[in-house]
């Protein structure tokens, strides 16, 4: 009654472990997968990843990205994973300036500034806790 | 006397050339597997966006968005070069600057044969020391150099140069992004290549017969928001994954091009030696004689 979740970068295979459930930050909010989860392709937005195994819960920020469920196998395409407790309150503050600091003259510019805020603010509630 | 002296100075100093130059195809040796690996994890990252691709496609939804659609009109080119920061690589980096200095003339309407390829306003973007240095020789201003890049380019910093292309070419600023630079076919088959990037020409790299298998054609998948929108998101990370391939071929290249060089190089050393040797052998062995029929004419003369 295990779901194996992988998680990939571009540079290497972050994760790759079972789990008994996973909650994952779709564009929209939450997204949770349990056993035998029906076939699923979802955008994912930045927010943090749980994994559930055994009453341990591992935590991940990822940024954005795609996911895939399928046949109990649930795999994450993302630009960045990382454990929380490697994002601190400087970096997320850093992101947030410098999101912020992005020109929103035109609908693509502005397009581009909200997502790098929505990432931005999404690294800061997750070291706020 | 001098000169058995000199040979063997010049034999010792090739000696330790050749101890330099077989440590550095090491080293490249290690950094070419590194690269390799890496370069297979990020085919990993890439395998999996191309299944979603298709996946998407089966479920047909239709893509357009401003990544995939030409500029009406094409005036600013901007022209990515991806030399090494460091020589001593045979001829790497020379390869990839003859290449791009012909398209830049090309861009920049120097070529007689090539006008029509002229633009408005060529931009030039190079990436390692060398590849500075070669512009700066020929008096060409490029508009951004990146020499962070060593054997292993970091996701985080393509990604950046990757935002910053999309972000010019979705406001207009580029109209088309060509880039320069040494694919990594295979082990022995590494070639300059010329392409362009930007608009994008198809999604997802990788041979469609190997994923044709792996597809899973008959599923019916949930899409979240819908196919079209996540075909959407996909655009822009498949353009970043095929900038950071690059950026890994180039890598892998120089490594399999330094390892070859330098292993020639100790070959080469190895044959001086062998040659030195036999000379400084020789010279000695002339002087010994030299020294031996003094020594008997001396002892005749005092008889």
């Amino acid at each position: 009654m295990e779901i194996k979740c992988v998680v990939v970068t571009p540079e290497k295979v972050v994760l790759e472990k079972d789990a008994e459930f996973v909650a994952l930050p779709l564009y929209d909010g939450e997204y949770g997968i349990a056993f035998n989860h029906t076939p699923v392709i979802g955008r994912l937005g930045a927010g943090e990843l749980r994994i559930r195994k055994d009453g341990n819960v591992d935590s991940y920020y990822v940024a954005g990205g795609f996911v895939e469920v399928l046949n109990n196998n649930v795999t994450l395409m993302t630009s960045r994973a990382v454990p929380v407790d490697q994002i601190t309150k400087e970096a997320a503050e850093k992101a947030l300036a410098e999101a912020s600091e992005k020109p929103s003259s035109t609908p693509e510019e502005t397009e581009l500034r909200d997502q790098a805020l929505m990432a931005a603010r999404a690294m800061m509630r997750i070291a706020n806790r | 006397m001098a000169k058995t002296k000199t040979l063997n100075k010049r034999r010792q100093s090739i000696r330790s050339i050749r101890k330099i130059t077989r440590t550095m195809e090491l080293i490249s040796t290690a950094c070419y597997r590194g690269a390799m690996e890496r370069a297979m994890s990020a085919m990993a990252y890439t395998d999996r966006l191309t299944n979603m691709v298709r996946n998407l496609a089966n479920a047909g939804a239709e893509v357009t968005h401003p990544l995939l659609v030409g500029h009406p009109e094409t005036k600013t080119v901007q022209l990515l070069v991806l030399s090494s920061n460091r020589g001593l690589c045979g001829g790497y980096n020379g390869a990839i600057l003859r290449r791009a200095n012909r398209r830049w003339n090309e861009l920049t309407g120097n070529v007689a044969d090539a006008l029509d390829q002229k633009v408005e306003n060529p931009l030039l973007d190079i990436a390692g020391k060398r590849g500075i240095s070669y512009f700066n020789y020929r008096k060409t201003k490029p508009a951004q150099t990146f020499t962070q890049f060593e054997d292993r380019p970091a996701w985080d910093e393509v990604e950046k140069i990757a935002n910053g292309y999309l972000e010019q070419y979705l406001t207009g600023k580029i109209d088309r992004l060509e880039i320069v630079y040494t694919k990594f076919f295979s082990m022995s088959k590494q070639a300059v290549v010329h392409e362009t990037l930007l608009p994008l020409s198809e999604l997802g790299s990788g041979d469609s017969e190997k994923d044709e298998a792996k597809s899973n054609l008959n599923v019916e998948y949930d899409f979240l928001p819908s196919a079209e929108s996540i075909l959407k998101e996909i655009v822009p990370a498949s353009f970043k994954t095929q900038l950071f391939k690059c950026f890994l071929d180039a890598a892998i290249s120089e490594q399999i091009a330094r390892m070859v060089a330098m292993k020639a190089a100790t070959e080469n050393a190895d044959a001086m030696i062998q040659t030195l040797t036999m000379a400084v052998n020789r010279s000695r062995q002339s002087q010994i004689t030299g020294e031996l029929t003094e020594l008997i004419g001396g002892v005749e003369a005092l008889k």
